[in-house]
């Protein structure tokens, strides 16, 4: 009784996964750093022990690098689990991720790795459309919070973590990952509806019809397949497009590019020249350092090298290149850009398309 | 903000105070912007730099800004500034800067 009555006051022994950056350790030039245990709160630990209040208690914080963790993702695994062995705590908490790719992989990782291993609840928060979500939500004993893009979010994401963690840490029950405001995991729980499934469904319909809102109990999921293309027969006898997401313009930006959240893309003839000239050329791109690129923009469409393999690995080259800003694009205009670019390059007889990568 | 441009601010005021400090900034989105806003106004909301808790509360700018653009000689903002104010999101960022400074009772 006396064991029972402390496990339900005692405050929730929480072990927090933060990367260099929000662990005050450095941005990209420190992803490389190993993992390190703290003691207490670290960053927004700092934040999540506030919102927590005397409920839980961040007892370490464990830091590594992005790149690190991904380079090293065994070691890293065997190492948090030591330490969870040797600390005990209630519960996992890694993130928030927001948008980051890399850090949300690390995010889901870590918290596989404890949820399965060390059998205790993990919680991570990110950005439904982060890689990771997809990767990790149906891992049992994991949730995933959604949050916004960018840690502009942290603020509102913060106390809804700690209700989160206060509910797995004490063991409550969760209810739907909808009524919880979680990223649904796949689940199905069985339960008793109030009314009978014939009533609640001519109540939808009725809501339907009349064109307002309700919700479904049957969720479809629209995951899309995409069917690779087939092969290139011979590359020495194709004629080969290029695609580039750095942005890459016409000095003087004359289609109005931003350098985020692209709305469009373009199409630009390639120079009869051997190579990109950095003063033909312009770089609009929020999302990397465009100083090198656009001293020369052969770094983002390689006109150089494409120009010296035709006729010993490439057949010809299109005289177009295509041209869009790939930072923080809507998987909508991504998708509508996608469509827009393979019709145009069927009308040009292009039998294979080159995106570089940025 | 990365954390060593928050350090760099925090040092600074410690050594000189901050009564004669403005941030300018040339944040390229808006949500940057206010978030950079907030971290030299009301303290780091991310929590992951030097300034995490630390509230500066210093006036703080966007370059694209009335205050600061009709300080800086035409031809040098036209050059310099122009291009980017063009085809970023300048109301909204201007916006989210004076808003975060309305909700820190900052003004220089």
């Amino acid at each position: 009784m006396v064991e029972k009555e402390q496990a339900m006051t005692h405050p929730i022994r929480i072990i927090h996964y933060l990367n260099q950056f929000f662990g005050g350790i450095g941005g990209e030039d420190k992803a490389d750093v190993g993992l390190e245990i703290r003691r207490g709160p670290v960053g927004p630990g700092l934040g999540l022990q506030h919102a927590l209040g005397p409920d839980g208690e961040i007892i370490a914080t464990l830091i590594c690098g992005d790149n690190y963790f991904h380079m090293q993702m065994a070691t890293v695994r065997t190492a948090v689990l030591d330490i969870v062995g040797d600390l005990r705590p209630d519960i996992l908490v890694a993130g928030p991720a927001f948008n980051a790719g890399r850090y949300g992989m690390a995010c889901g990782e870590v918290c596989k790795v404890v949820a399965e291993r060390a059998h205790m609840p993990t919680v991570t928060a990110m950005y439904p459309e982060n890689p990771a979500v997809e990767t990790y939500r149906r891992v049992p004993n994991l949730w995933i919070l959604p949050t916004g893009a960018t840690a502009a979010d942290m603020r509102a994401v913060l106390p809804r973590l700690a209700t989160l963690i206060r509910k797995l840490g004490r063991g409550q029950p969760l209810g739907p990952a909808r009524a919880e405001g979680l990223i649904p995991r796949g689940q199905r729980v069985l339960t008793t509806a109030s009314r009978p499934g014939a009533e609640r469904a001519v109540t939808m319909l009725l809501a339907k019809l009349r064109g307002q809102p309700f919700q479904t109990e049957l969720p479809l999921y629209q995951l899309e397949s995409v069917p690779p293309a087939s092969p290139v027969a011979d590359l020495r006898t194709a004629r080969l497009a290029t695609i580039t997401t750095a942005g890459l313009v016409p000095r003087g930006n004359p289609d109005g590019f931003k350098v985020f959240n692209a709305t469009r893309w373009s199409r630009y003839r390639l120079p009869d020249a051997p190579a990109l000239n950095g003063e033909d050329w312009e770089i609009i791109h929020g999302g990397f350092n465009t100083a090198y690129a656009q001293a020369n923009p052969n770094l983002v469409l390689p006109l150089d090298v494409l120009r010296e393999l035709v006729g010993e690995m490439i057949g010809e080259l299109d005289e177009y290149f295509y041209s869009i800003t790939g930072v923080g694009t809507s998987l909508a205009v991504a998708k509508q850009a996608g469509e827009a670019i393979a019709a145009s390059l069927g009308e040009d007889h292009v039998d294979a398309a080159l995106l570089v990568a940025t | 903000m990365d954390l060593e441009d928050q350090g760099a601010i925090k040092a600074t005021v410690e050594e000189l105070g901050s009564d004669d400090i403005v941030v300018i900034l040339g944040s390229p989105d808006p949500d940057a912007a206010e978030m950079y806003a907030e971290t030299v106004t009301l303290g780091d909301p991310t929590y992951a730099g030097p300034l995490a808790g630390v509230s500066l509360r210093l006036p703080v700018y966007n370059i694209f800004e009335p205050e600061i653009k009709e300080q800086i000689p035409p031809e040098v903002y036209q050059e310099q500034v122009a291009m980017m104010e063009m085809v970023l999101p300048a109301e909204e960022i201007c916006a989210r800067v004076r808003a975060v400074r309305e909700k820190a009772g900052v003004s220089s």
